[in-house]
């Protein structure tokens, strides 16, 4: 089978390390490089699809880029709050837990919006007709700081007066949406919270996983997961170049392949309310009695 | 097993050689495999340990953090690689026998109670091996840094192993096979050309019909001292057999000469009777020749004389032209015989002045399809026997009668009776021993020859009789 483009964040940020590693050891590349960072949780390892970023990258603005993975969103909001990064992809959940030190500079286009929506998805061969039924479920959540992989569930729980903590037997975090598809498909967990935009595209990549699962619930729309950047980086030269290197990504070959690898269709600049859905989430968990 | 007796000893032999090949390889096989399963013990217990240490190793971490997913992406990956020991699925069952997780979420939900998983498993230290499984389950507890985490159960899958055993087993058996195969034929070949002299020597034995004749000199296996010897010794017994019955015939062709001569004294005397007569009436004849009626009668008597004469002679020739073996099938029985024989006798007789009894009880048809020869000259035989042991003035006779489907001779005699060493003579086929006339085997031989039977016992009168019974071939048909 073909290796799926866009499964789970933890591979792609592997590759990235991986390259960026290979990068350092040659030394051949004299230009500054921008140190990115990712996640497994997001997209699934694919050192082609990383490959062609860089090479689109390089391409359109000579920028050198050296990718940096970690496991968790933490991790990687760490380093960027730690400055060891110039920039990430990563939630809208936690960018929005430091607006002072971080700040979202573009948007991915899927389906031609900016936008995605969280699944509450189940084992294709249980008949779920209310969110009630899931109760008692052991659940698979993707990451503790993933705005569709948690916070949309937690928050729809306590939206309908349930304890989060409670109306689960047991819950387990996979740090992957993919994996939270395998968890569910594979029985391990009986339901799970998982990105609709990854849940879909594992469609053409992975229909026989897919199968053996299925979706009972859809939240609303919330802002697609931004490239973020630190303080630190922010204004900075390299800043601009990745930014337009983003903004221009339909200019070359290589972008337009990254764009085909991970279905969707570009980047937008993030307008000042793409992310109040998700704040309100949080405010509601972080409200609750 | 008990091999048939009947069975040819070039059958015997190679099927007792198979019969003792598949022992060996029974034995043979069960040491092999019974090896072989040691081995495979061994071998699983080395790669069990192996895949617990590794799985204990990267398990260790996550089970103390409860990372679930991390326990069942490593649990999941062992049962995914390929090898001809692989895991088939793994739980980790805590201490108080849930599971923790398990490559089979559906067969093992987590937090099931998988106390069962762990009964069913064997100990990693007591790995056994049961051929006819294709998956064992193994159990060993996860220590991370000096703690017991849980109990790791992992299903092995084994199919390789029986596999090899199967083969080892299926070779095993072909070989034995093949080579009980090999052995059984080529020991049967081997017993058939061993056995090869042998068989020829029964071959000239049971020769249908004919004499067995000496085997020659160029077809006795020189190489083979024992066959040689062997066949040494059939011919010598051959050889021993044919100069008895060379003696055996030439004695009975001097006891024939005997008998002969005997009768020959007996017919001098009956020719010899009335030729003084016939002279007598030649004298007569010349001293009357003009006396028409002495000339007359002395014809007529010269006449019954010559007659006389005539019977006798003619008589003596039938017998010996019928002695010669002019086809005596041809010439059958009559009563005329029997006035013939009376006529051979009475000479003797009369010598002795014995009394002779002669009663022929049977008419003509009774002696239908018995040859005349052979009857004359049984109880010719039996007659001269009898006035030969009884004494001058005894008393002896014969009597035919018809008794069933058979003539009856009965020849009694006022006489002893047979010794004990004269009785095989007349009664049996034992070699005759040297020392005697051979006119009782001669009759014996007849008897048998014509299909009839000897007995001996007493007459009316209490005498010694011998009785001899001729079935009757044209009656019989």
């Amino acid at each position: 089978m073909e290796t799926p483009w866009l499964v789970s964040r933890r591979g792609i940020l592997a590759a990235f390390t991986g390259l960026a590693a290979i990068s350092a050891a040659s030394g051949a590349k004299a230009r500054a490089a921008l140190r990115f960072g990712l996640t497994p949780v997001f997209l699934d390892n694919d050192w082609q699809l990383l490959e062609r970023l860089s090479a689109h990258i390089e391409e359109s603005t000579g920028l050198g880029i050296e990718y940096v993975q970690r496991r968790t969103y933490k991790e990687v909001v760490a380093l960027l709050l730690l400055g060891e990064i110039d920039a990430a992809w990563l939630c809208g959940y936690p960018l929005l837990q430091y607006p002072n030190r971080l700040e979202a500079v573009a948007i991915p286009l899927w389906q031609g919006r900016p936008l995605y929506r969280s699944y509450l998805i189940t084992a294709d061969d249980r008949t779920v007709e209310d969110f009630a039924v899931l109760r008692g479920d052991v659940h698979a959540y993707s990451d503790p700081d993933s705005n569709s992989g948690h916070l949309v569930t937690v928050a729809r729980l306590l939206e309908l007066g349930e304890r989060p903590e409670q109306f689960f037997a047991r819950t387990f975090f996979t740090f992957g949406h993919r994996n939270v598809v395998r968890a569910v498909a594979r029985r391990l967990a009986r339901s799970g919270s998982v990105d609709g935009y990854v849940y879909d595209a594992l469609a053409a990549t992975e229909p026989e996983l897919l199968a053996r699962t299925r979706v009972v619930w859809r939240s609303e729309w919330h802002g697609f997961p931004p490239v973020v950047v630190g303080s630190e980086a922010r204004g900075t030269r390299a800043e601009a170049l990745l930014l337009r290197a983003l903004f221009d990504i339909t200019q070359t070959e290589a972008g337009r392949e990254v764009l085909r690898m991970l279905q969707l269709d570009g980047f937008v600049p993030p307008q000042p309310d793409s992310f109040d859905s998700i704040a309100r989430l949080m405010r509601l968990v972080s409200e609750r009695g | 097993m008990r091999l048939p007796l009947a069975m040819p000893l070039s059958l015997r032999v190679p099927l007792l050689v198979a019969g003792l090949m598949v022992l060996m390889g029974i034995v043979a096989s069960q040491l092999v495999l019974s090896a072989l399963n040691r081995a495979q013990v061994r071998q699983l217990t080395d790669l069990a340990e192996i895949e617990f240490r590794a799985l204990s190793t990267s398990l260790g971490p996550y089970v103390q953090r409860d990372d679930i997913w991390e326990m069942f992406d490593i649990l999941d990956r062992a049962t995914l690689r390929e090898g001809s020991f692989r895991p088939i699925s793994a739980a980790l069952v805590d201490a108080r026998g849930r599971v923790m997780v398990s490559s089979l979420p559906e067969a093992h939900p987590i937090g099931s109670n998988g106390a069962g998983l762990v009964e069913e498993a064997i100990r990693l230290d007591d790995i056994r091996f049961d051929a006819a499984s294709e998956r064992i389950a193994v159990r060993n507890t996860v220590v991370w840094q000096g703690r017991p985490l849980g109990q790791l159960v992992i299903d092995f899958d084994v199919q390789e192993f029986a596999a090899e055993r199967r083969r080892a087993l299926f070779s095993l058996l072909l070989g034995n096979a093949a080579a009980i195969l090999i052995l059984s034929v080529a020991g049967y070949a081997l017993m058939r050309r061993v056995l090869a002299p042998v068989r020829r020597l029964t071959r000239e034995m049971e020769q249908p019909g004919g004499t067995p004749q000496p085997i020659a000199e160029a077809l006795i296996p020189a190489r083979d001292a024992e066959l040689a010897q062997l066949y040494h010794n059939y011919n010598g017994l051959i050889l021993a057999v044919q100069a008895r019955t060379a003696t055996e015939r030439r004695l009975a062709e001097r006891e024939r000469y005997v008998s002969l001569g005997r009768l020959a004294g007996g017919l001098a005397h009956e020719i010899n009777n009335p030729l003084g007569g016939l002279l007598n009436t030649v004298d007569t004849i010349r001293t009357y020749p003009d006396r028409p009626d002495v000339v007359r009668d002395s014809a007529e008597l010269l006449e019954r004389g010559l007659k006389h004469l005539r019977d006798v002679s003619r008589t003596t020739l039938d017998m010996h032209r019928n002695d010669d073996g002019a086809s005596p099938e041809k010439v059958q029985l009559a009563l005329q015989d029997f006035d013939d024989l009376h006529l051979l006798i009475r000479p003797e007789i009369e010598r002795k002045a014995q009394i002779l009894d002669w009663r022929i009880e049977a008419d003509g048809s009774c002696c239908k399809g018995l040859p005349a020869g052979s009857v004359r000259q049984i109880a010719l035989n039996l007659l001269l026997n009898a006035a030969a042991v009884t004494g001058p003035g005894g008393k002896l006779g014969l009597r035919v009668k018809p008794d069933g489907d058979s003539l009856c001779l009965c020849v009694w005699d006022a006489g002893p009776g047979f010794s004990d060493s004269v009785k095989p003579r007349l009664l049996s086929d034992e070699p005759v021993e040297p020392g005697g006339g051979l006119g009782l085997r001669v009759v014996r031989d007849l008897v048998k020859s014509l299909g009839g039977t000897i007995d001996l016992g007493r007459s009316v009168h209490g005498q010694n009789e011998v009785r001899v019974r001729l079935p009757l071939r044209g009656r019989h048909v």
